[in-house]
């Protein structure tokens, strides 16, 4: 399991980017949301990894954020999309289908 | 008991252990480096800085007012690595221009060059033994017994020792004692690949083609490592450099001159010689020095010792600004000159002293000499009596 886990490192990590677009889709949310809604999941990241992320998703204009006071601390940064964003997470929704669809058509025999 | 240091994270203050600080300042350190190049660093950093400052908020108490070092090791585990996600070829850049290394592990990068550093963990003095032993990867002791056996020999190892404490950096963050003793140095991980290389040549001896293709690769690999080892070599010797003018350059012999300073210290430790030289004959002829009588316990030849090493650690220092002066500031004719004068006048000088005091008191020399073997006899005799005790 664990050489199957290992296999697909590059891919979970590729994959990253379509996951928070998703998280971040839903509703407003901060980083530590992000992390507990992958952290159940195979895509388990860490803040090292979420930060530079969501720096350069921010850049490329997918995600924008605003500063909210917190009950408790100081204000976050909350994460919401952007137009551009939404319009992103559509099409890579829509290829995703499709390469989902290939990879469970492949191999098959026809007429199967 | 441990330090305790006080930290400012993205405008919160926390109390760290002193080694929590250091694992937490190389995180911090090697997040800034991967994310050299990307535009957004500042605030990424500011972000991480926050998440930890949370994650140390909720750790704190009414009773807790201090981050253990362990909580620091957590906190930086539950973080994670910093990875820069963009696109940029930051990281690329560097690599493209360095030979193909072997590739790291997974997720691993490639350790930094070993480095000499002095090591405190452990030492005895500045941590200039400690430092060399991990360096070279040899038993601390070993070392120590050189420098010891070096310094028998009219101070050398101890003048040595010192300018070494002076010259290379104390390791102090993590990153440099890891660099001080972790990774292994790349001459060492040289003459391995060398050697490994040259096995695997031997194994397709037999096939020509392989054989050249091996030849080729293996020669290609070399040249990378020898560039890497050659630019260790130049980076530790910059940094040797650095600290040498941080200490000795930059101030010119500050007191006087060096025209002055140079007969000062010359005719001052030929001084030196000379009391030191009278106080062991009157050590030998009368048992007394300057009129203090050598306590009945000490026998003669072990006085003649302590007497040895008391002028050696007075001659010391004046030993190391002279030789600072022929080292200082690279060669100067004119200067060298000047130094190669005063020794030869402190040496006559000391010569017709000797020769005026022998003169004088031959009677007392004669005597103090002829004693000397029956001395030597008995230093023997009691190392071997101690020797047959054991």
């Amino acid at each position: 399991m664990s050489s199957i886990n290992e296999k697909f490192t590059p891919i979970r990590k590729g994959l990253l980017e379509f996951l928070v677009l998703k998280v971040v889709s839903a509703d407003k949310v901060y980083v530590a949301d992000i992390l507990r809604e992958l952290g159940g999941t195979e895509f388990a990241t860490q803040e090292g990894t979420l930060y530079p992320l969501l720096s350069k998703m921010r850049r490329e204009e997918l995600v924008d954020y605003e500063w909210k006071e917190s009950e408790a601390g100081p204000p976050r940064k909350y994460y919401q999309l952007t137009a551009k964003g939404r319009e992103q997470l559509r099409e890579i929704s829509e290829y995703w289908q499709q390469i989902s669809a290939t990879v469970k058509s492949l191999g098959q025999k026809p007429g199967q | 008991m441990n330090k305790v240091i006080i930290i400012n994270l993205n405008g919160n203050a926390y109390q760290l252990e002193e080694n929590g600080y250091e694992a937490l300042r190389a995180y911090l350190d090697s997040a800034a480096r991967r994310l050299e190049g990307n535009p957004d660093r500042e605030e990424i950093i500011a972000d991480i800085e926050q998440a930890i400052a949370d994650k140390f908020r909720a750790l704190m108490g009414a009773s807790k007012t201090v981050v253990a070092t362990k909580e620091v090791e957590g906190v930086i585990a539950e973080m994670g690595p910093v990875e820069d996600a963009s696109d940029t070829p930051a990281a690329g850049q560097k690599g493209a221009a360095e030979p193909p290394r072997p590739a790291p592990g997974p997720g691993e990068a490639p350790g930094p060059a070993k480095r000499l550093y002095r090591i405190n963990d452990g030492a005895m003095l500045a941590g200039v033994c400690n430092g060399i032993a991990a360096y070279a990867n040899i038993d601390v002791t070993i070392v120590r017994i050189a420098f010891a056996a070096l310094t028998l020999a009219y101070g050398a190892g101890a003048l040595l020792y010192i300018i070494m404490a002076i010259l290379i950096p104390s390791a102090v963050t993590s990153a440099e004692r890891a660099a001080a003793s972790g990774a292994p140095s790349t001459a060492q991980e040289f003459i391995r690949r060398a050697r490994a290389g040259y096995y695997e040549g031997m194994r397709t001896f037999g096939d020509r083609r392989a054989f050249r293709e091996w030849k080729r690769n293996f020669r290609h690999e070399m040249r990378g490592w020898r560039r890497d080892l050659k630019r260790e070599m130049h980076e530790n010797a910059h940094q040797w450099a650095c600290n040498w003018n941080r200490h000795w350059g930059g101030r010119p012999y500050p007191f006087l001159g060096w025209w002055v300073a140079v007969p000062m210290l010359r005719l001052l430790s030929a001084l030196v010689a000379l009391v030191c030289l009278f106080s062991l004959v009157s050590l030998l002829a009368t048992g007394a020095v300057f009129g203090i009588l050598l306590p009945a316990s000490i026998p003669v030849w072990a006085g003649l010792i302590i007497l040895v090493i008391v002028f050696q650690m007075i001659a010391l220092p004046l030993r190391v600004m002279r030789h600072a002066m022929y080292y200082g500031g690279g060669y100067d004719p004119v200067r060298a000159g000047w130094l190669h004068f005063w020794n030869a006048v402190a040496g006559l000088g000391f010569l017709a002293v000797l020769v005026w005091f022998a003169s004088r008191h031959s009677g007392q020399m004669h005597d103090a000499v002829r004693n000397l073997p029956h001395e030597i006899h008995r230093a023997v005799d009691s190392v071997r009596e101690w020797w047959a005790r054991q």
